[in-house]
């Protein structure tokens, strides 16, 4: 090629192409950058290739492995023009299907990208959510051109920007377009990047003057500058080549991360194309403009990103900072003036001269002019670059763009600006995206990396990741950075590890001060941030690490030891039980589920399973161990005989007469002889699981229950068919030992009283009389004939048999009670359809989602158009011939002669986030709609009817709970202790078990004279389990085995248990699929298990 | 130690990088990093050649050689594995993964196993975080990366089969003839990996021999009579008429000159001239 000789020459060469187009009918388009390659891509591109040459297909078709599209979490990605049809994930398999349908116009609708929140197909890419909100101006021809095709750049208008420029002859006038667009520094700094030319051009230029593109992009997280060089290396240079023309600079280089080979390897190509083409070097497009730019690679040092360590590096030397001033723009590379400007922002020179300084300075805000590109990744749907406008809300990107949260747990935080950055907490995502906004926020722009974090990250982790990062790449010229941040690297250490104080907050908070003031460069300045910002916004983090010992995102591991065990609000050892039934020791198992759980047939049924949902093979993304399905089955099969009650310390009674310890100082506790008895009031599970323990531990206990049987919620809400009768009824029976006595038909306030129990001579009291009491709607009419609250009807049929629904049932709420309304419902005689009313999406409902399922298959009702959970729903609706709505709340009901005949209601739609993270539901004036119905179950909560509690003494909130001291359960009342769903509302089985374990231990407590509250204490693995002697080989990982279910045609009007149990080959496999997350403590190998915490 | 004899430094090799590098800037970082390419690590012997030659003290190369993490003072095993820690890495389980590596390896970062074969480093960024957490295994990546498959990963590289796609049913079969008789270059006596394969004519140190290399596009086959020194590169001609295969373009990978053929059916066929490179690529003007 020769070298262009003119800025004419090169547009007539331009001209040429352009007349010379491809005039082939397809135009196929894979991204090639590293991050699809790593998915494939390149695999992709032979398949297509060799399908155009297998069929002939060459001449019709045209494939371009182009730069970065965007959307990385879906490469690799195959885009068909002029369809517009955009593929995701596209395997080799998928190519002549595609390729065979894009010749006859059509879509392979299978393989097209599926909106996740609608469930809609997306025939073309810009219907996609992710580019939709997009306004892909830098990165735009990225995903157009091949970086090594410098033909590619010239036809999509590269170069036009320096040929205007040279045209126009006049260096100020590019400095002035600059300076009037109002771009500032995207590497973070923000510095406005036309008065950092004005002071080069400024600068005498006897000696020569450097401009220099830092592309060290060292903030982890952040790689928007490799995707710009490896997919239009051309216009960082044209960039340059204007900086140069408009400041006078003779020499240019990019200094790139050794992290980047490919993107070094098309900026290589780029600059030979740009000497050939006569673009770079003497007389530059036959001017007399010179420059020239090299490149050199760094070679892994964080601290060059900054630029005096840069020009240090650039000379070949160690790079460390220097003081400033001279500021490099005086004194830079071989004390020449110099420039440094980020990746992006070279990107954006050739935009603002093409577009024009005015139009680019109308994108965005204020001050905050042009686009900024932004690395979305970490908890987070749609990972990947996106570009924004500037000014565009966390908010927005994060959910509009990003699409929310992968999984269940909610996103609690953004992280910007790298390790000199900090967290935004999700309350903040109102804020608009710009550097003074973020800097107001505690935060930095910096060069644009979004880590998205959620529930599962722990920040006190992530601000010692930071910190460890920091103190490895600190250059250690200065020594309170060097120091200091090591210092704060080991006090969150050890607070991760249990052995802080909350004196190691103080000392943690008073270091990152003097650091950021006593360092001399922006590494040092800005090192205490990330301790700084999780600080100001996530302290309760660090509060729960340093006095309660918890890690409530389950990521310190010497907090946590086994999460299953750990999120197991009874502790069970699950790992334990879990190896055991691997190894077919199924005695030993029940042994380790009973010791924790008095319980355990119920729970392995009705429990929500917090093991699985912090289940350390979910947290990687595969389905956690079906840990309940396990429980089920060890307890199917175990006759409970095989438990012996492991001998517990303290207490009173039998056992603790063998324990000399035990007694010391307690002799004068009972007046009476014997131990000393303590009334526990409400036979639910936590009542039932404080009864055991205490009776376990030697107290009488009596208890006592308003209804005629014990079990509480168990007995009078769950369905039989999720907890058979017998199951429940022998469970209970086999906890109460003669320790226990039962007083059934005895209701608090009516029958019994504290003061009435102190005077019979209890000397403590446990109150778990539950929450049964439901909201009402507050609609007129909710007192009719055929309206019932869904607590009323539940009872009404679990406790006495009786059928209160008939004809068309309507139910109102989305929670388990409302479910299990329905399913009961379904199976009552009379009634002939059973409609779910939901003021949300079906996604929203608190229900567990496998009951939901299961409620559909049944035959209940649900409608929507909202969520794909949702169509799959009405998939198995409509197979039964029933349906559910979401997104409607009631308005109104109707009455005729006293009953009720209908509801009407108004359909909603999704309004804005509300402190839940979902989006609340807003009304649609107009599309009120009227349901006939014969019954109306209303369950949207419920709440504590401690309205007599009010008159004993105990201090009772706006939400009718019994406030207590959360760590020993002690009410305002000597002596009397509360818990379960009276304290806490409707919450889970196994959690009010854990409220009637902790009463048991703060009751003894107190009859021991002891102080009520307990240190923490964290249970690490401490018993050795031979792991599975298979190393498991298979290719693809085994998937979870859940237990079957009966299916939904037998269960009609049925109340036979729904779902089955595992065999025992299912469960040996779904056992051996457990990571063993305990062998790190508890293996021989890896030394005896010491736990800090329990150290102290 | 057992390496030591293939460690061996020749002093020109040395002074031969050091020349390469006298003009251009980066000094004595690119110089390090064309040694520790050379060699796989900094050789102490080869640190005390570029003392030397450059005239700068040994504690200056010392400090260089220590302050970028890039460079390794110590030999590295065969295989090269580079775990990214960056944040969104890190957030998506990097550490565990990492973990799991060297609880199969038996050594810590920046280790390497006894038998000389894995060497496992950690990286702060490799850019790829969408794909978290990334692992790079003799610069193939690898992307979202699970615990439960770091087994099978050390397996595939030690069988040398990771980062390659299975199944020569993904490879294009490929005709091919001289951009200038177009005569067609494929050689049926000569098989390479089942298919016929595609012989040129080499020009090498005044020499001239056959080339044959797999006629796959995406197959690796290749043979030269006689040999041709790895890294050397070779003028490849038409052996019908003699004319140089000459492409425009220079190979991506190593930026040496590029033969190119005609392919049947449509497209031109690039192959780089550098013995020792895999660069190819077939392009449909």
């Amino acid at each position: 090629m020769p070298r262009l000789a003119s800025t004419s020459h090169l547009r007539r060469l331009r001209h040429l192409l352009l007349s010379d187009q491809d005039r082939r009918e397809l135009h196929l388009t894979t991204c090639a950058e590293t991050a699809c390659r790593a998915s494939g891509a390149m695999t992709i591109v032979q398949a297509v290739q060799g399908y155009l040459l297998q069929h002939g297909l060459v001449d019709r078709i045209a494939l371009h492995a182009t730069g970065c599209h965007g959307f990385c979490e879906m490469g690799p990605t195959l885009l068909v023009e002029p369809q517009q049809a955009f593929y995701p994930k596209v395997k080799v398999e998928h190519v002549p299907e595609i390729i065979e349908a894009a010749l006859e116009g059509r879509y392979v609708e299978h393989l097209l990208y599926r909106d996740s929140h609608t469930g809609r197909i997306c025939y073309q890419r810009d219907d996609i959510p992710f580019f939709k909100h997009q306004q892909r101006t830098v990165l735009g021809m990225s995903q157009k051109i091949e970086a090594e095709r410098i033909h590619d750049y010239i036809v999509h208008g590269g170069y036009a920007a320096l040929a205007q420029a040279l045209d126009q002859g006049d260096p100020a006038w590019v400095v002035e377009e600059v300076k009037r667009s109002g771009l500032r520094g995207r590497g973070g700094g923000g510095f406005p990047t036309g008065l950092k030319w004005e002071m080069l051009a400024r600068q005498p230029g006897d000696r020569g003057k450097f401009l220099v593109c830092n592309a060290d992009e060292g903030d982890p997280g952040a790689y928007m500058d490799r995707s710009i060089l490896e997919g239009n290396p051309h216009s960082v240079l044209e960039g340059m080549l204007l900086g140069a023309y408009a400041t006078g600079a003779t020499e240019g280089i990019v200094y790139v991360r050794s992290e980047y080979p490919l993107a070094s390897q098309h900026l290589s190509v780029a600059l030979r194309q740009a000497r050939e083409f006569g673009l770079l070097g003497q007389g530059i497009l036959g001017t007399d403009f010179h420059f020239d730019v090299q490149m050199i690679r760094g070679a892994g040092a964080f601290v060059c990103g900054e630029e005096t360590a840069l020009i240090h590096s650039v000379e070949g030397k160690m790079g460390e900072p220097r003081q400033r001033p001279p500021f490099p723009i005086e004194k830079g590379i071989d004390g020449k003036p110099t420039a440094i400007n980020n990746v992006e922002t070279w990107a954006n020179i050739p935009v603002i001269i093409n577009q024009g300084a005015e139009q680019f300075a109308a994108i965005g805000t204020k001050n905050n002019s042009g686009t900024k590109v932004f690395s979305l990744v970490g908890k987070i749907k749609n990972t990947g670059l996106v570009e924004v406008p500037m000014g565009m809300t966390i908010g927005q990107i994060v959910h509009d763009i990003g699409g929310g949260p992968v999984g269940k747990a909610k996103i609690k935080a953004v992280q910007t600006g790298g390790p000199s950055g900090g967290c935004i907490p999700a309350s903040q995502f109102h804020l608009p995206i710009d550097y003074d906004t973020l800097a107001a926020a505690g935060s930095i722009m910096g060069s644009g990396g979004m880590i998205v974090m959620d529930e599962s990250t722990c920040m006190v982790d992530v601000a010692k990741y930071f910190m460890n990062f920091l103190r490895d790449e600190s250059c250690g010229k200065c020594f309170t950075c060097r120091k200091g941040t090591q210092r704060m690297y080991e006090i969150l250490d050890d607070i991760t590890r249990g052995l802080g104080t909350p004196e190691h907050i103080d000392l943690l908070e008073e270091l990152a001060l003097v650091v950021k003031d006593t360092t001399m460069c922006g590494l040092g300045q800005t090192a205490a941030n990330p301790v700084l910002s999780t600080l100001r916004h996530f302290r309760h983090e660090y509060q729960r690490h340093v006095i309660d010992k918890r890690c409530d995102a389950f990521v310190c591991r010497e907090l946590v030891g086994a999460s299953c065990q750990a999120a197991c609000p009874l502790e069970t050892e699950a790992w334990r039980y879990v190896a055991l039934v691997e190894k077919g020791r199924y005695e030993e198992a029940y042994q380790v589920i009973r010791e924790a759980n008095p319980l355990p047939s119920i729970c392995a049924r009705v429990c929500d399973r917090q093991c699985e949902q912090h289940c350390q093979l979910g947290a990687m993304g595969a389905d956690p161990v079906a840990i309940r399905a396990l429980k089920r089955f060890v307890t199917d099969r175990v006759d409970p005989s095989v438990y012996r009650q492991k001998r517990v310390e303290g207490g009173a009674g039998p056992i603790c007469a063998q324990h000399p310890k035990g007694r010391s100082g307690k002799s004068d506790l009972s007046s009476s002889p014997g131990p000393p008895s303590i009334a526990v009031i409400g036979a639910g599970p936590a009542g039932l699981t404080a009864a055991h323990d205490l009776a376990g531990l030697g107290y009488r206990v009596t208890l006592f229950d308003a209804e005629a049987e014990p079990g509480g919620m168990l007995l009078g809400c769950i369905p039989a068919y999720r907890l058979p009768r017998e199951v429940l009824r022998k469970e209970i029976q086999s906890l109460l030992t003669e320790n226990i006595t039962l007083r059934c038909g005895t209701v608090l306030g009516r029958d019994v009283t504290l003061d009435g129990l102190f005077a019979e001579g209890f000397r403590a009291v446990f109150l778990a009389i539950g929450a049964d009491k439901s909201w009402r709607l507050d609609l007129p009419g909710e007192e009719l004939a055929g309206v019932c609250s869904s607590m009323e009807f539940l009872k009404a049929f679990n406790l006495h048999g009786e059928e209160l629904a008939g004809g068309n049932v309507g139910i109102i709420g989305g929670g388990n009670s409302a479910v299990d309304a329905a399913r009961v419902a379904m199976r009552q005689r009379h009634v002939q359809s059973v409609r779910l009313l939901y003021r949300r999406t079906s996604r929203d409902m608190p229900a567990f989602a496998e009951e939901v399922e299961a409620a559909l298959e049944e035959g209940i009702e649900l409608e929507t158009l909202v969520s794909p959970v949702k169509i799959r729903y009405i998939e198995a609706a409509l197979r039964e011939g029933v349906k559910v709505e979401t997104m409607v709340s009631p308005v109104r009901i109707h009455a005729r002669d006293g009953r009720l005949v209908g509801i009407e209601c108004v359909r909603n739609r999704l309004g804005d986030m509300d402190a839940s993270g979902r989006r609340r539901p807003v009304a649609i004036p107009g599309s009120e709609f009227t349901l006939s119905l014969n019954t109306l179950i209303v369950a949207i909560g419920e709440r504590p009817d401690s309205e007599p509690l009010k008159t004993m003494g105990l201090e009772i909130d706006k939400a009718g709970s019994v406030v207590v001291d959360p760590d020993t359960l002690a009410t305002g009342r000597e002596g009397v202790f509360a818990g379960g769903d009276l304290v806490t509302g409707p919450n889970t089985v196994v959690g009010a078990m854990a409220a009637g374990r902790r009463a048991a231990q703060s009751i003894d407590r107190y009859l021991q004279g002891l102080p009520l509250r307990r240190p923490p204490e964290v249970h690490l693995p401490s018993v050795f389990v031979e792991p599975a002697a298979v190393e498991p080989d298979e290719d693809e990982a085994p998937v979870r085995i859940d237990p079957a279910t009966i299916p939904a045609p037998s269960r009609q009007k049925s109340f036979v248990e729904v779902e089955l149990s595992l065999s025992a080959e299912q469960a040996a496999a779904e056992a051996r699929r457990c990571l063993r997350c305990d062998l790190k403590f508890t293996s021989p190998a890896s030394g005896r298990a010491v736990c800090p915490a329990a150290e102290n | 130690m057992a390496g030591v004899a293939e460690h061996a430094v020749d002093e020109q090799g040395i002074l031969d990088i050091l020349q390469r590098h006298s003009t251009d800037r980066g000094g004595l970082i690119a110089v390090m990093a064309d040694i520790q390419a050379e060699w796989g690590f900094l050789p102490e012997e080869a640190l005390r050649i570029v003392a030397r030659a450059s005239g700068r003290s040994l504690v200056d190369v010392y400090g260089i050689a220590t302050f970028y993490s890039a460079f390794s003072l110590r030999p590295r095993g065969k295989h090269l594995i580079c775990a990214c820690l960056g944040t969104a890495c890190h957030v998506r389980g990097g550490p565990g993964v990492v973990e799991e590596i060297e609880r199969q390896l038996g050594i810590r970062q920046g280790e390497t196993t006894p038998d000389g074969l894995f060497t496992l480093e950690t990286v702060n960024c490799l850019g790829a975080c969408a794909l978290g957490p990334v692992v790079v295994i003799d610069g193939h990546y690898f992307s979202k990366v699970r615990k439960t498959q770091v087994r099978r990963l050390l397996d595939d590289t030690l069988a040398g089969r990771a980062g390659k796609e299975d199944g020569a049913g993904r490879l294009v079969p490929l005709e091919v003839s001289c951009p200038r008789c177009n005569r067609s270059l494929m050689d049926p006596g000569h098989p390479i990996e089942e298919r016929p394969s595609i012989r040129v004519t080499a020009c090498f140190d005044d020499q001239y021999g056959r080339v044959r290399f797999s006629s796959w596009y995406g197959g690796n086959g290749f043979c030269a009579e006689p040999e041709i020194p790895s890294g050397h590169t070779a003028r490849l001609l038409c052996p019908y008429c003699h004319e140089e295969l000459t492409g425009t373009d220079a190979c991506p990978a190593c930026d040496a000159a590029m033969a190119a053929m005609l392919v049947r059916g449509g497209g031109v066929l690039r192959v780089c001239s550098r013995q020792g490179c895999s660069g190819r690529r077939l392009d449909f003007p």
